[in-house]
């Protein structure tokens, strides 16, 4: 067959056998063509070669360039329209954390390690520029403090203030006032209790309001806790000053949860200053026999006359001028000013919203985690200050004190008046006087008797209204 | 055939042309796929995290590796608009399944892959212990989620997962089966467990997440729409019956028996026995010298009952749990410590209750553990 195809190709065009002299069909084709035909066949193996390759690449092997084949194909023939904007980036969708990396150290500052900033809010917008003043200041690195706040059941406008504020400081030209994540948790749990302060703080509605705020905490918590925090703070908007190096300072101690002693500011007439949070206290022999005495779901609250516990409270053993290094065993804690390390809420420590060893919320969270073995620290000498809310009982006293200032002032005011009036006629003479002095000494001066009794004529009907001035013109022209 | 026209026609063509024409089209071609890469598709991408700072039940943007990072945008999640319904489907509910993993079973993998919930609303979370044998299962792990999340079809493709490792010293148990499951180990295996099953899931829950499943690494048959199963009933903490399969000598065929002992019903035994007990002790279930008399699940089950039937229960086990995500929000998390004498998924039950959530089990709806 290989002579009869040399033979054939020899002739340059196509032609019959010429071995066997009858017709046959051709058995082969032109060099040319031969030579396109098999480039043909070698494109199409490529082709067919090509689009396997591609298709085992995508589905079995290659690198993280390749991809599915059928979305990209998909994205081919719809020009990248299907999927505008989605194709400048990709998705990276597993995440790996080693938690022993995220313990908390005492030096948290210096190994990277972030804080989680947990802030509720309830109709807080007045509070609003003065907490952000205090975060603005805060001195632990900014882009390690990750900012979560609750909004529950506001009818103010703290939303729109919050977002503004976290907005403007995101988009600051100073890069190190960037904060890391911020989370805005919206939840609403149906308010049972007024948020005035009366309300909020008269003993009977308190178990139903520290449950409902401890479910507002863990809702928090548990929205915006992350592997990669290794602190969590806590604070509350109305805080009205604190050290901006607060969070090194609690962190310094290295302690599971740590507080400090919160006192707030208040007007001179009540002694200037006070004990803010009752919260904070370790546990007494009193308070855990009425606690065995009380029912499954009662809740201890402090600082209420109806449950007298004779706890030593933080609050109390303040000295202005101690220690601020100072630390104390806590089995209790308030909420204002919480500095924890993450891992006690990754354990399962959290506030509780039922009545858990008679206690809920913050104070149930330091029962838990003392129940945990862990340790709990409160600072009697490290002070920060709550903002000062008036009572009712502070407002009748203020409206009463409004009152008797306003009466003194109207008094004082009376009195001013009249000394003003006494003073302006008594003024106006002795312009007068100056004047006239002048005056006369000129007229004196210049012609002296002939228009003397003229110029005390002028002077006269200049001061005639005035009674006294009258007099002592008389008694000029009589000199 | 028009063979004296033939090779004139065939020089007008050129097929030498063609063949660089299609080489040039596939280059095209390429380039085109090559550049573009949409590992995902659009309205995933949508729903992606702008930064990797964000709730790891979401996938994020990988940084390009180019320029510095933004500055991590306000994000803002309304969880008035977060719905736990009985049918999650419809409503596109994001599931959560965690698991603590010990050991890895490819059982428990297939399992997770034949889920029948969209895939992009189920994020898994994994918790493993800094052992030799929690590398093991790591690894083991990777490459399994490699190979579905890098390569697989999308549709196979989970919306995240998120491994974590223990920060908590294993107590000097070993995973034995005898071993593990002596009574006086117990209170700190279980301890252990618990805060492993909080870290777990107080790390990765997230503002999104509708449903928990829990699902432990050990077992290894589920019905692949067990979600849909048990969401559909609407209850706050919903247990199946916790199964295992086993060679019967007597019968000479495959048999199964209860496993999970977990899930009860209270009985007044077990309250005078708690009463009287140090409130730091457990009550444990499952042990022949602490007979406590309480109607256990495992012993409920009617071959010819309801698939569907319900029973209200005190204590539930953790082999595998629905769990509505609020109850978790509200603080019900696993004790690590005796928490009216029950600690653990026991404790959790508890917990829930006095947080006024109930739990509830189907005895008739089966999932199977792993037989060592």
């Amino acid at each position: 067959m290989s002579a009869v195809i040399r033979m054939g190709t020899r002739g340059g065009r196509p032609s019959t056998s010429l071995l066997t002299g009858v017709y046959q069909p051709r058995g082969t084709t032109p060099t040319n063509r031969r030579r396109t035909q098999s480039l043909v066949r070698i494109g199409v193996v490529a082709a067919v070669l090509f689009f396997l390759a591609l298709y085992v690449f995508a589905r079995g092997g290659g690198d993280g360039s390749s991809s599915s084949s059928s979305s990209s194909v998909l994205s081919i023939f719809s020009l990248g329209l299907l999927s505008s904007g989605g194709a400048d980036f990709e998705l990276e969708t597993v995440r790996y954390h080693d938690l022993s990396n995220v313990q908390g150290t005492a030096r948290g500052w210096e190994r990277e390690e972030r804080i989680l900033v947990c802030v509720p809010l309830r109709d807080a917008e007045a509070h609003l520029s003065m907490f952000f003043s205090h975060l603005k200041n805060l001195t632990y690195p900014h882009n390690l403090l990750d900012l979560a706040f609750l909004v529950s059941d506001s009818k103010d406008n703290t939303m729109g203030v919050l977002v503004k504020n976290l907005e403007d400081i995101q988009a600051a030209e100073e890069e190190e006032m960037h904060f890391g994540e911020i989370s805005i948790i919206e939840k609403d749990f149906g308010q049972v209790v007024n948020q005035d302060v009366e309300s909020r703080h008269g003993f009977a509605a308190q178990a139903g309001r520290r449950k409902l705020m401890a479910r507002a905490r863990n809702w928090l918590l548990t929205a915006a806790l992350r592997p990669y925090h290794s602190w969590v703070y806590w604070r509350d908007v109305d805080v009205e000053t604190a050290p901006f190096t607060i969070l090194e300072d609690l962190m310094r101690h290295n302690k599971d949860v740590i507080v400090p002693n919160v006192w707030r500011p208040l007007p001179e007439w009540l002694g200037g200053e006070q004990p803010y949070d009752l919260n904070s206290w370790q546990e007494s022999d009193t308070a855990l026999t009425l606690a065995d005495t009380l029912d499954e779901d009662a809740v201890i609250v402090e600082g209420y006359a109806e449950y007298a516990t004779y706890r030593p409270h933080l609050a109390y053993l303040r000295d202005p001028y101690g220690d601020p290094d100072v630390e104390m065993e806590l089995d209790g804690v308030g909420g204002v000013s919480i500095l924890a390390k993450a891992k006690v809420f990754r354990y399962g420590v959290h506030f509780p919203a039922f009545s858990f060893e008679k206690h809920a919320e913050t104070e149930g969270f330091g029962k838990m985690a003392r129940k945990m073995d862990l340790s709990v620290i409160g600072l009697p000498h490290y002070t920060i200050w709550h903002a000062y809310e008036p009572s009712v009982d502070d407002i009748k006293h203020m409206e009463q004190m409004k009152r008797e200032q306003l009466a003194q002032e109207e008094a004082e005011k009376e009195k001013a008046e009249k000394a003003k009036k006494l003073k302006e006629s008594f003024g106006d003479a002795t312009g007068q006087w100056e004047r006239d002095k002048v005056e006369m000494q000129n007229i004196v001066t210049q012609e002296k008797k002939k228009e003397a009794a003229a110029a005390a004529a002028a002077a006269n009907d200049k001061a005639g209204s005035d009674a006294p001035g009258g007099k002592v013109v008389e008694k000029v022209v009589a000199r | 055939m028009a063979r004296p026209m033939g090779s004139v026609r065939l020089k007008k063509t050129s097929p030498a042309t063609l063949a660089v024409g299609a080489a040039l089209c596939i280059f095209i071609l390429y380039f085109l796929i090559g550049s573009s890469t949409p590992d995902f598709s659009a309205s995933r991408k949508a729903t992606a995290a702008s930064h990797p700072l964000s709730p790891p039940t979401s996938p994020f943007r990988k940084s390009t590796g180019n320029g510095k990072l933004k500055p991590p945008p306000v994000a803002h999640y309304d969880l008035n608009n977060v719905t736990t319904t009985p049918k999650p489907l419809e409503n596109r509910e994001n599931v959560l399944v965690l698991t603590p993993m010990a050991r890895f079973y490819q059982g428990y993998w297939d399992n997770i892959l034949e889920l029948q919930y969209p895939h992009e609303l189920i994020t898994l979370g994994f918790i493993l212990p800094k052992t030799k044998e929690g590398n093991d299962a790591t690894r083991e792990l990777q490459n399994r989620i490699t190979k579905t999340q890098k390569y697989g079809p999308e549709k196979d493709r989970f919306k995240s997962i998120i491994i974590l490792r223990e920060d908590i010293d294993p107590p000097l148990v070993s995973q034995d089966e005898k071993e593990r499951h002596k009574m006086q180990n117990q209170k700190a295996r279980r301890a252990a467990m618990a805060k492993a099953r909080n870290s777990l899931l107080f790390s990765t829950l997230g503002p999104a997440t509708s449903w928990i499943l829990w699902l432990d690494a050990d077992v290894v048959e589920t019905p692949p729409t067990i979600i849909q199963d048990l969401a559909q009933h609407d209850q706050a903490i919903m247990a199946p019956n916790c199964f295992q399969r086993f060679w019967n000598e007597e019968k000479k065929e495959m048999d199964e028996r209860p496993y999970d002992f977990n899930n009860w019903q209270d009985s007044p035994t077990a309250l005078d026995m708690a009463k009287k007990m140090d409130p730091d002790d457990i009550l444990l279930e499952g042990y022949a010298e602490m007979a406590t008399f309480r109607t256990l699940m495992a012993y409920m089950t009617n071959d010819g009952g309801r698939l569907h039937e319900e029973m209200p229960l005190d204590g539930v086990g953790g082999a595998a749990l629905l769990v509505k995500a609020d109850v978790h929000r509200d603080g019900a998390m696993f004790p690590p410590f005796a928490f009216y004498n029950l600690i653990e998924t026991e404790g959790f039950a508890k917990m829930s209750k006095r947080l006024g959530w109930q739990p509830f089990g189907l005895p008739n709806y089966k999932v199977y553990h792993y037989n060592e």
